[in-house]
């Protein structure tokens, strides 16, 4: 086989890779929270470029998370938290704590704020409890995550950020996020402001992963289309050898 | 590859589901005290094809890995307990409960179920029960000789009789929980305990965070029509997109196999 035959293959491979993504961003074009994995090709040069000997290395594909902004959706229920700005939300979990910002909380038989799983949200001071004679539609929320009943406060959630190592956390599922390196500490966020009543939509844009994945199925087609040609140089000069 | 037709899956699945819910809220638009779903979606695991800090060369690590999700799952619906619309009825026995609380009404094996469809009615024996005919707890009787029936906002029935004399002869009592939205739906507006709602705590209208109860009106049901149309176009709209990857996905293989042939 061909340098360039090989070179074609990680490609393709890649691609598949990328197509994958998209299709995960597509499927979650609904969820509360969601951010979309993007996408970089990157080719990994093997051999020193001073040396004579071109190697065109091979084609890799690097993915990372967009933590941008998604768009804020109103749905004026009394235990939906939307994030405006850098920060996660702290779920507590017997494994340490997770990050999401996915605010659609409920409360447990014991009146704690809870995730949709049932893991408590921290708070400053340990999780929240709502009083026994305290309803839902008596909870006012202040912009930096203090919830208050009248002018009594009953709780601050925790609300964190990882400033640039925000790109080391690593997905688990359950529109949560896990830190997996030790000693990163995340900092209480500052440039964030929560919002009850609203959740933050998913932030994938249909218009933008469709574009991506034409441009996909393309190359792909492309690179394809590039095998069959060898295969056929290949077959003509097998022809040519053996008479 | 085949990983891309699961996740697309799991995407039109999901927003199916939510199809279901909407539906759901939209045939109950005009359900008295019926409370509008939400349903709640989480990504699912993703697969770590290479981890972020690999080193690909000698002394250069990648900033970021390749990690691959599987799509999505819908977690729960949430029933939103927000107050729906109040319709002047001019019902004395009409109840709207403004606020937080429910009305408790005992099944015939005994068991109590939760209400906020406040349309009372008065029974053969006189006593006070829902649409369905189930007693409200603690149950009151209206005396025969009642000519009027008067429902003050702390849940006191008072009755006028003949003579126009008049007295209390019992107190609507509600019903709230540590988290109602735990409550499971049992059809023909009724809701029933369950473990995660957490037990029942009773008290009167207008105290301790329970809201007052309005003669005179029932509460509509809090569907938005328009908010749930929207919705319903977002999803029909991502049900599209995520059967248009399964087709990339399909021409693409086909292109793969065009190459043996």
């Amino acid at each position: 086989m061909s340098v360039i035959t090989e070179q074609v293959g990680t490609s393709i491979e890649a691609l598949m890779d990328e197509f994958n993504i998209i299709t995960h961003n597509l499927a979650n074009v609904s969820t509360v929270g969601f951010k979309r994995r993007c996408n970089a090709f990157s080719r990994v040069l093997e051999g020193q470029e001073s040396s004579e000997e071109y190697s065109p290395g091979s084609i890799d594909l690097n993915s990372a998370f967009d933590f941008s902004q998604g768009g804020v959706v109103e749905t004026g229920r009394e235990l939906d938290f939307a994030l405006f700005g850098r920060g996660f939300f702290v779920i507590e979990t017997a494994a340490g704590p997770l990050y999401t910002r996915n605010g659609t909380f409920r409360t447990n038989q014991n009146g704690q704020i809870v995730d949709g799983d049932g893991r408590t949200v921290s708070g400053e001071a340990g999780p929240i409890t709502i009083p026994a004679n305290v309803s839902l539609s008596q909870l006012s929320m202040s912009s930096n995550g203090s919830i208050k009943v009248g002018d009594t406060e009953i709780g601050r959630f925790r609300i964190v950020d990882f400033g640039e190592n925000e790109t080391n956390l690593v997905p688990v599922g359950a529109s949560c996020f896990l830190m997996p390196e030790e000693g990163v500490v995340p900092v209480a966020a500052e440039d964030v402001v929560v919002k009850q009543g609203y959740q933050e939509s998913s932030n994938v844009r249909i218009v933008d992963e469709l574009v991506d994945m034409i441009m996909v199925c393309r190359l792909y087609e492309a690179n394809m289309k590039f095998i069959t040609a060898q295969k056929e140089t290949s077959n003509s000069i097998m022809g040519v050898a053996m008479g | 590859m085949l990983r891309a037709f699961s996740t697309a899956a799991t995407g039109m699945t999901a927003q199916q589901m939510m199809v279901d819910v909407i539906a759901n809220n939209l045939a109950n638009v005009n359900t008295n005290g019926f409370k509008r779903s939400q349903i709640d979606f989480q990504d699912l695991l993703y697969v770590e094809m290479r981890e972020s800090g690999t080193e690909v060369a000698s002394g250069v690590t990648t900033p970021s890995g390749l990690e691959i999700g599987s799509g999505v799952r819908a977690v729960s619906t949430i029933k939103v307990f927000t107050l729906g619309e109040l319709q002047s009825t001019g019902r004395s026995l009409d109840v709207a409960i403004t606020g937080d609380g429910f009305l408790q009404v005992t099944l015939p094996n005994g068991e109590l179920r939760y209400t906020r469809d406040g349309a009372l009615q008065r029974n053969a024996d006189g006593e006070m029960v829902n649409n369905m005919g189930y007693p409200i707890e603690p149950a009151i009787t209206i005396p025969t000789d009642a000519v009027s029936v008067d429902i003050g906002k702390d849940g006191s029935v008072n009755v006028t009789d003949t003579s126009g004399t008049v007295s209390v002869v019992g107190t609507i009592q509600l019903v709230r929980f540590p988290n109602s939205s735990g409550l499971s739906s049992e059809g023909d507006n009724l809701l029933a305990e369950t473990e995660a709602s957490g037990t029942p705590m009773t008290g009167t209208a207008g105290e301790n965070g329970f809201g007052t109860i309005q003669s005179g009106f029932l509460e509509k049901s809090n569907v938005q029509m328009v908010t749930e149309l929207v919705n319903l176009i977002t999803a029909q709209r991502a049900y599209e997109i995520n059967s248009r990857a399964i087709k990339a996905g399909d021409d693409m293989l086909r292109t793969a196999s065009s190459i043996v042939r």
